[in-house]
């Protein structure tokens, strides 16, 4: 009984202490950091609190994450389900689409929409050509930063959705429908709940990817769109405020784990990343 | 149904459309993101691959890349093992740890890098790169490999060690020709997490070391430079490629099973 | 005698020729050696340049030239960043060595002890007199100024920040320059200040004005390569620029004007990043950058005023009338205080970012 047992731990020994050297110790120090005040330990986080800078954007991430998730939501649910149900060519081909969009550099897909969206770019000269002189701002917008967060995002949600409804036996629905419910009904008593678990999975996916996502602000964005993200950003490279940076992280972090524990309290952790 | 496939066809052109922007982009001749583009040419290729702030980069990638990938699987290998097949006590609490990067977000773990390598001279160099990303990429990578050693049966192990063979022998002609796919995945995704990576890459990955991504998002957001157009059409083609020959791969592979089972 | 020197002299020739060729063999064998066969000579300077148009006539004028003249390889990388300066002194990683700042940032600097003193490799017999100050070397004066569309306005643009301000009678998109000590003083202009009071800045004065204008700026650009896209592209109608900048996007053929009136004149130096091993090869390059000839060569290229009065010996009339330091251009305009600007910074930059987030 005792062999197996430091066997077991010598293979796990190196990536333990990797990650604790290289990940926990890092992590530990900016906690360390952030609640180093120089009057009171936890002058960063009064700071954080009290300002109204502080908590119009991380109101603004979590109203941004929020949108750009049920936006995933509603483009990605009829999409899996084709994928699914319909299958043939045609699924296939849509699943393809998504994961070539998958593997493609966030960069890649930000510089497509810099360009599409950009002023001399397709969607402005359209807009143009109906309302000369009057279109309205798209880039550097709220408008620019949901539509490239939601294009980068939806992925994760096709993937998540389309996991869980595979899964789904046809059976159950052809069962349904010879009980006589009508597709409809067969859909919303039977093929919905058990879709479910992808929903929520893609859903927490998506809002935590979001809210502590960087780099699609900071390119898409104007100085009114930033995130918390790109607010951390900020402090590390032109400020320079590395213990208010520290708090700011931490607080991110905080509020991704409480998400975490609530969904490894009501579904389970391991079944997120499948 | 119909027209839930035609907002599933809207909804896959809203994914696949934008990409193919890039593509006209990349052969134009403006000095700026005009579309349609005034004029084409390739100067912005011959600059891609002659100037040296953006054949660094790539190359550094590749390098980072190649090396994150090795030393992920080698620690990742040896603990998928120790935990796929032994029940020991804090095993749950070792599996959180391994997969405790994938749950922090990295603007989160670029500061922490950002200060931790400030001090220890690892900032800006290939060395300090290559940890960060060998640590994001352990759970993509221990996913992978843990989920192929479920799949593994263990009956043919013990198949081979009864005609004789010694467990070393039986590790490196019965284990790992069956696990090579899998582990090969593995450190496809290792690979690419890292040649992918962005954030943490932008914070610490400066002068030398500078990655593709990196270089990248300094094109966009400081020089709006044509040449991210250029970047952007390869990697796109690279992406197409991949994605070509997986499923020819995996049709391959289909017919195999089928002509087996027959 | 003659024997002894020919074949001592053919034996370098001949074991450079091997080292050269049994490098070249394993540089190509060795992939890595693709990315590091500079620095791993040690003979690689890194020059941190503003990127664009301004990296290629530094390259071209500074550069390239002393390249050429001592076999030294330079590098450059972009962008300039206050903060990249200070991070480097603090953790010791060098990624450049020297790099240029307005004279207020350099007086930041060196209250944050973050330069290195002038070296003695430089020869003060060679610069122009007063050229060495807050550390550094002077390098050129850049203007930053209203500079507009005229094709936008045909019945003629802003000739103020008053006008930049007046948005009935100038509508049109406007951006700003992302940097307190340049907006702020074009605020307070806006409100009326006069030129010759605006130091020390009425900061609650400046915020207030702006207030008025935030909800009218497209965009605060960070860069001037981004500068120049906005105005090139028609994405703003008017915008504070470097005057370079905007030279360079009217020889592509935009019909843009630089308003002189109110704009800011700002004394650049070259400076070198404290504690840099590379300090003594960063401060000979920074000396050549002082030749007059380099420096006429730079303000051709970038519209700079040259720092060394003798580089006018090479301008003309018609290059002269575009430069920041041209009487009729620098009379309307205004230099900042690098004193009071340096000392206040920090906390300007603090409050100008939280301004524009919220």
């Amino acid at each position: 009984m005792r062999r197996p047992l430091v066997r077991a731990w010598m293979l796990v020994a190196p990536v333990m202490v990797f990650l604790a050297v290289t990940f926990l110790f890092p992590l530990l120090e900016i906690f360390v950091l952030s609640v180093s005040g120089t009057n009171h330990w936890a002058d960063a986080y009064v700071e954080f609190f009290t300002t109204d800078f502080y908590n119009i954007i991380l109101l603004r991430t979590f109203g941004i994450a929020f949108f750009v998730t049920v936006f995933c939501l509603l483009l990605a649910y009829p999409l899996a389900y084709v994928i699914v149900r319909v299958g043939g060519g045609l699924g296939f081909g849509l699943l393809l689409i998504v994961a070539m969009s998958f593997w493609t550099s966030f960069l890649v897909r930000i510089f497509a929409w810099l360009v599409i969206l950009g002023n001399r770019g397709p969607v402005v000269g359209v807009l143009e050509w109906f309302a000369p002189g009057d279109a309205p701002e798209v880039l550097f917008t709220r408008f620019s930063v949901v539509i490239g967060l939601v294009h980068g995002m939806i992925p994760f949600m096709v993937m998540a959705i389309y996991a869980s409804m595979r899964k789904i036996d046809p059976n159950n629905l052809r069962a349904a429908a010879s009980l006589g419910a009508t597709p409809l009904q067969g859909f919303r008593h039977v093929f919905l709940p058990l879709s479910l678990p992808g929903v929520v999975n893609g859903c927490t996916l998506v809002f935590i990817i979001c809210a502590g996502f960087y780099v699609t602000p900071v390119l898409l964005g104007g100085a009114q769109d930033q995130m918390i993200a790109g607010l951390i950003g900020q402090q590390i490279e032109e400020l320079l405020e590395w213990e208010a940076a520290s708090a700011m992280a931490m607080v991110l972090l905080f509020a991704i784990l409480v998400l975490y524990a609530l969904y490894n309290r009501f579904v389970g952790l391991d079944k997120l990343w499948g | 149904m119909k027209s839930l496939i035609v907002i599933a066809v809207c909804v896959g052109a809203f994914i696949a459309a934008p990409l193919f922007i890039v593509v006209p982009m990349s052969f134009s001749n403006a000095p700026s993101f005009q579309f349609p583009p005034p004029g084409y040419w390739l100067g912005y290729y011959e600059q891609y691959f002659t100037d040296y702030h953006w054949t660094i980069p790539t190359a550094n990638s590749f390098i980072i890349a190649t090396a994150t990938m090795l030393l992920t699987m080698a620690l990742v290998v040896p603990a998928a093992f120790g935990l796929a097949r032994n029940r020991f006590f804090g095993r749950s609490l070792v599996n959180y740890l391994i997969m405790a990067p994938l749950m922090v977000p990295h603007i989160v773990v670029a500061l922490a890098y950002y200060l931790f390598f400030g001090p220890l001279h690892l900032t800006g160099t290939h060395l300090g790169v290559i940890l960060a990303h060998t640590c994001l990429s352990v759970p993509v990578a221990f996913l992978i490999v843990t989920a192929t050693l479920k799949g593994f049966d263990r009956n043919l192990e013990r198949a081979a060690m009864s005609l004789g063979a010694g467990p070393m022998a039986t590790f490196f002609y019965v284990t790992l020709p069956v696990l090579r796919p899998g582990f090969l995945v593995g450190a496809l995704f290792a690979f690419l997490h890292s040649f992918d990576e962005t954030t943490v890459a932008i914070f610490i990955a400066g002068g030398t070391a500078a990655t593709l991504p990196r270089k990248m998002f300094e094109a966009i957001r400081l020089e709006s430079d044509p040449v991210i157009a250029v970047v952007s059409t390869l990697l796109l083609g690279l992406v197409l490629a991949g994605t070509v020959i997986s499923v020819f791969v995996r049709q391959r592979n289909e017919k195999k099973a089928t002509m087996y089972a027959d | 005698m003659a024997k002894i020197t020919n074949s001592s002299s053919i034996t370098p020739i001949r074991r450079r020729t091997f080292i050269k060729s049994t490098a070249a063999v394993a540089g190509l064998i060795a992939a890595p050696n693709i990315i590091r066969p500079a620095w791993a000579k040690g003979e690689t300077l890194y020059i941190n340049t503003w990127g664009g148009v301004w990296t290629k006539s530094a390259t071209e004028a500074f550069i390239a030239p002393f390249s050429k003249e001592t076999g030294i390889e330079v590098k450059t990388l972009s962008p300039v960043s206050f903060a990249k300066l200070k991070a480097q002194v603090r953790t010791g990683k060098y990624e450049w060595d020297a790099t240029t700042q307005g004279i207020p940032d350099c007086a930041r600097a060196l209250r944050e002890n973050l330069l290195e003193p002038v070296g003695k490799v430089v020869d003060p017999a060679k610069l122009s007199p007063g050229a060495i100050n807050y550390n550094g070397i002077k390098s050129h004066a850049l203007g930053t100024a209203l500079t507009y569309r005229k094709d936008k306005f045909p019945n003629g643009g802003p000739q103020s920040w008053a006008d930049f301000w007046d948005v009935e009678k100038f509508p049109g998109n406007r951006s700003m320059y992302n940097n307190a000590s340049r907006v702020l003083p074009a605020a307070l202009q806006a409100d009326g200040v006069p030129r010759d009071k605006l130091y020390p800045l009425d900061l609650d004065r400046a915020f207030r004005k702006l207030d008025e204008i935030k909800p009218h700026i497209k965009v605060w650009w960070k860069q001037g390569s981004q500068s120049e896209q906005l105005l090139r592209d028609g994405e703003v109608d008017m915008i504070q620029m470097w005057n370079g900048r905007a030279a360079n996007v009217q020889s592509q053929g935009v019909d843009a004007e630089i308003v002189w009136n109110g704009a800011e004149i700002l004394m650049v130096n070259w400076i070198v990043v404290r504690g840099t091993p590379r300090a003594d090869l960063a401060w000979r390059y920074i000396q050549s950058a002082h030749q007059a000839e380099r420096q006429a060569t730079f303000a051709s290229l970038m519209k700079y005023g040259p720092a060394n009065p003798k580089a006018f010996e090479y301008i003309d009339e018609k290059l002269a009338k575009t430069l920041p330091t041209y009487p009729d251009n620098a009379k309307v305009a205004y230099t900042p205080d690098p004193d009071w600007t340096g000392a206040n910074m920090g906390e300007m930059v603090k409050r100008f970012n939280r301004w524009l987030a919220s």
